[in-house]
């Protein structure tokens, strides 16, 4: 049976990167989108069967979140949203698929670490990022 | 071969793409994607993986000299030349050359124009291309 397939839609390298390699860690097929205008091209033109979208509230550029989510739930309703408010939050999502994922659980723990240590190196380097 | 020289063994890992052992025995071959096209950058970052190799995926240059700031460990540049943002992929070679003057540096484009400038920091790839091309050729740069 093939694995589902997560979309990651987060507009921030540093955090998408490490997220979206622990969800194939945990044995999901994995897209990745930075924007909301490739989250719904990737889930628009069928021609990818997505069964989860993974998102930050703040993560996707221009529109947000939530009208990303509504969006889906308006048009694609079998595809499963999961939104989370807080990088933190996300990773949790994360975590519960990557449980209930075919390759088995994995600490997302040691991925959000490794985001905010990334994010802080960030921040030493310039005092306007995110 | 003159004696000394080091002996470099490969291991198939899939469609016939070998591998040398002494990159699969240090962790996955990592390999930086920088396309702006979603379906191009899914099509080619699905093919690489399938290879066996790591691939983080950068929508614009600009994301992706923030990934190579950020300290992540990376073994390849395959950049587009044309991505939106301040930095296009020529600028993103010139700059990964000068903080990793051996890094690999594969440079695509549609405009056969930009191949002497492109040449300057890396490889010049030709678009419309394969992606089992670009697996060939991240092999070959492997050796």
């Amino acid at each position: 049976m093939e694995p589902a397939t997560v979309l990651v839609v987060e507009r921030d390298i540093l955090v998408r990167q490490p997220l979206a390699q622990y969800l194939r860690d945990c044995g999901y097929r994995v897209l990745e989108a930075v924007n909301a205008t490739e989250a719904r091209g990737a889930v628009s033109t069928g021609r990818e069967s997505i069964d989860v979208v993974l998102m930050d509230v703040k993560g996707v550029p221009s529109e947000g979140g939530f009208a990303l989510a509504s969006w889906l739930r308006s048009n694609h309703p079998a595809i499963k949203v999961l939104l989370g408010g807080t990088i933190a939050k996300v990773l949790q999502l994360a975590g519960d698929l990557c449980n209930d994922g075919p390759g088995g659980g994995l600490d997302y723990r040691l991925v959000l670490d490794h985001i905010r240590r990334l994010l802080a190196g960030r921040s030493r380097r310039s005092p306007d990022a995110r | 071969m003159g004696p000394g020289t080091p002996l470099t063994v490969y291991r198939e890992v899939r469609h016939g793409m070998m591998v040398p052992l002494q990159e699969l025995d240090r962790g996955p071959f990592r390999v930086l994607l920088v396309e702006d096209e979603l379906f191009v950058r899914m099509d080619v970052a699905a093919t690489l993986r399938y290879a066996g190799f790591q691939v983080i995926e950068a929508a614009c240059a600009d994301a992706a000299m923030e990934f190579i700031e950020s300290g992540e460990p990376i073994d390849l540049v395959f950049t587009d030349i044309q991505t939106p943002g301040i930095l296009d992929g020529l600028a993103l070679a010139e700059r990964v050359r000068a903080k990793y003057p051996l890094m690999p540096v594969l440079i695509c484009s549609g405009n056969p124009e930009l191949a002497g400038a492109a040449s300057q920091w890396g490889k010049f790839v030709p678009k419309p291309y394969e992606p089992t091309g670009i697996v060939r050729l991240i092999t070959s740069s492997m050796r």
